[in-house]
């Protein structure tokens, strides 16, 4: 029994021996606001900044909001109190969150803006595609899309949206329709799926082929509403390529619809690279340094850091998917995480 | 008042939502441009299966003097596990059987036992332990959902193998030159749930004896009639309907997402009190929940070709099906006066 005992205690004591090196290696522990957990862009940007800022030395733990407003807010508040080493904020509504990131910067809380850009308060830094630009990048396509089809920029377009509550998809109509709005000729009808729930998005695509059967091209503001879109076209007894589809975010949903001839363009958010690009400057962050704006390498990809009013921001373009370059694996689509060690930009 | 008048009277009453329901059709039909089509009426048939479905397996346990808040959440742990086995891309394994059209008695056998299974701890714990129905299936909308989320990490399964999404292509009814008018087999399907549940309501006495359990379930208990164990069922039937519902929901969309069937529930009720069944128990009868069922689909579908802007669907939404809610009450106090 004794010697039983003394085993087990040697043991606890090797694996403690080994843990309290990780545990020294460790910076700290930076804590992660995400939206929600139902979308695949959410779910993969939280194994993709738990890696990167592993390999800069950061523990990541992530709170899930939910998609409730007072749900992050809650959180925002209790995690402060935790006095942590960083806060990722990826806001589930942009303005809602400007006392809690208020309170957290006067705590000395560096908080960085993930994906969804806060401008209405300074932040230690902002990561993001720009929800506006993926829209500008969307029209652009769609004006090839529509072109190769019809000559001219002309033609009727179904933009199927998220929930009519999420500013991310309203800047994204809002980047879309902007740059949509130099041609004339195109008839833009524009729809929201309640809730970001894919079989809303199989009915508004199922009743406007009916009242619209002329529709040329269907965006949709997520890879996973063009599936259900594409389940109601093929109920329609449509085949690949007889109506034009695009959508955003660039999930594996999407990808797999493009090899499949159904998308024709999926507009892509640089998700390893708006991840990477918080790990390499958050030695920077949590050190409250200054961050010199300019362009930086972030895993192959150009971002250009400016300063703003609500602090140091980092831009990463969004990319256009296509059956051409589909298999790319720098597409966080395919899954590919980079195999590069992300290094702390000096 | 004459005993025709009455009558007539008491003929409308009992079928107000059917009227309510071709009155709202007329409207839209005149007023809503692309409305009035043989296609749009096709669709707001195959849009109503899922939810039709769903609201049948509540109106049972509802008519019975309880609730069941977990039946979106049944649904969408249904779609997820077919989702998973039977899809051959994202997080679907692609589970292929021999022959092929095995895969639709499996799936929808699954998806029967996944919501089933659900059901029972529902009633288990309402029946024996007599916990509050409101909590049990609450914390049970909860936990099922997060089962989705884990189960999926958050991700899609789409590519539902051909054999189970025939069900979603194959379309009946009439097709003629100038006019076509076919519905999906899922909206059969629906179709076909209401008049066995219906049947089974009304004619059986599994179905007379829940209503007597939900008008006064002493009163059962001392008939002699086996309550508890009725109730178990009438949890078990919304479970495994549910599950149906969330088959049907995988076959339109051709796959599962985490947040799959998200704002059925609100949806279901709305359906289920429109189609006057009471709250409190013991009143209600499943046609007229179909009739509700098409009621906010037909909503649904006019304000998908409104052309409203997308920040204001919302609130049309809530005050159209509002307004078919105040006249279902409305004919509850005129047949209050009659009586």
């Amino acid at each position: 029994m004794r010697k039983l005992l003394l085993s087990i205690l040697c043991v606890m004591a090797a694996a403690l021996a080994l843990l309290t090196p990780a545990l020294a290696q460790s910076k700290g522990k930076v804590y992660y606001l995400v939206p929600t957990l139902l979308d695949e862009f959410q779910t993969g940007s939280v194994s993709a900044l738990e890696t990167f800022l592993k390999q800069v030395g950061y523990e990541l733990v992530t709170l899930n909001a939910d998609n409730k407003t007072d749900t992050q807010q809650s959180q925002m508040n209790d995690v402060i109190a935790l006095k942590p080493a960083a806060i990722i904020l990826a806001a589930v509504d942009f303005n809602a969150l400007k006392p809690g990131i208020e309170s957290a910067m006067a705590a000395g809380i560096p908080v960085v803006e993930f994906d969804r850009q806060i401008t209405s308060t300074p932040s230690s830094f902002t990561s993001v595609a720009g929800t506006i630009e993926i829209g500008h990048i969307a029209a652009e396509q769609a004006q090839k899309l529509l072109t190769a089809k019809n000559g001219s920029v002309k033609g009727k377009v179904l933009q199927i949206l998220g929930d009519p509550g999420d500013p991310y998809t309203l800047d994204i109509q809002k980047g879309f329709e902007e740059k949509m709005a130099a041609f004339p000729d195109v008839k833009i009808i524009s729809l929201p799926a309640m809730q970001w729930e894919a079989s809303n998005a199989g009915t508004i695509a199922a009743d406007q082929l009916v009242a619209n059967p002329d529709i040329d091209l269907i965006f949709s503001h997520a890879a996973h509403l063009s599936v259900a879109v594409v389940a109601a076209l093929e109920a329609a007894g449509k085949k690949p390529g007889d109506i034009m589809l695009m959508s955003s975010n660039g999930a594996p949903v999407g990808l797999d619809l493009i090899r499949k001839g159904w998308l024709n363009v999926e507009v892509e958010q640089p998700l390893y690279a708006q991840a990477a690009a918080v790990a390499a400057f958050m030695d920077k962050i949590v050190a409250k340094a200054e961050i010199k704006p300019g362009e930086y390498d972030i895993i192959g990809l150009k971002g250009v850091v400016t300063t703003e009013t609500w602090g140091p921001n980092i831009k990463l373009p969004g990319a256009a998917i296509d059956k051409s370059n589909v298999d790319d694996p720098k597409f966080w689509g395919n899954l590919k995480p980079p195999t590069d060690t992300v290094k702390s930009i000096e | 008042m004459s005993p025709q008048t009455r009558r007539l009277l008491e003929f409308v009453l009992d079928n107000l939502v059917w009227f309510m329901l071709l009155a709202v059709l007329t409207v839209f039909s005149l007023f809503v441009p692309n409305y009035f089509q043989p296609g749009i009426f096709a669709n707001i048939i195959e849009a109503s299966s899922v939810l039709g479905v769903m609201s049948i397996g509540l109106a049972l346990v509802i008519i019975a003097g309880h609730m069941d808040l977990s039946v979106e959440s049944v649904a969408a742990l249904s779609a997820m596990t077919i989702g998973v086995l039977f899809c051959s891309a994202g997080i679907g394994i692609g589970l292929k059987l021999q022959p092929e059209w095995l895969a639709v008695p499996v799936s929808l056998f699954l998806s029967l036992a996944v919501g089933g299974a659900i059901g029972l701890l529902n009633g288990f714990l309402i029946v024996r332990w007599r916990v509050n129905a409101f909590i049990v299936t609450l914390a049970s909308y909860i936990w099922v959902r997060g089962i989705v989320l884990a189960v999926s990490g958050g991700r899609s399964a789409q590519d539902l193998a051909p054999a189970i999404r025939w069900f979603g292509i194959q379309r009946l009814g009439i097709d003629v030159p100038g006019f076509n008018f076919t519905v999906p087999l899922t909206a059969w399907l629906a179709v076909l749930c209401f008049v066995v549940f219906s049947f089974i309501m009304t004619k059986t006495p599994f179905g007379r004896h829940l209503i007597m359990i939900g008008g006064n379930e002493v009163a059962t208990f001392r008939a002699g009639i086996k309550v508890n164990k009725l109730l178990i069922i009438a949890f078990v039937l919304a479970g495994a309907i549910a599950g149906l519902a969330g088959w049907l929901l995988a076959i339109r969309t051709s796959g599962a997402t985490a947040n799959l069937g998200t704002g059925l529930l609100f949806n279901a009720f709305a359906a289920v009190v429109i189609g006057g069944v009471s709250l409190k128990g013991g009143v209600g009868a499943l046609p007229g929940v179909y009739a509700g069922v098409l009621l906010l689909s037909a909503i649904n579908t006019a304000i998908n070709l409104m052309g409203l802007p997308a920040t204001s669907t919302q609130v049309i939404h809530g005050l159209l099906v509002l307004a078919a809610v105040l006249l279902d009450t409305f004919k509850q106090t005129l047949r209050q006066r009659l009586a």
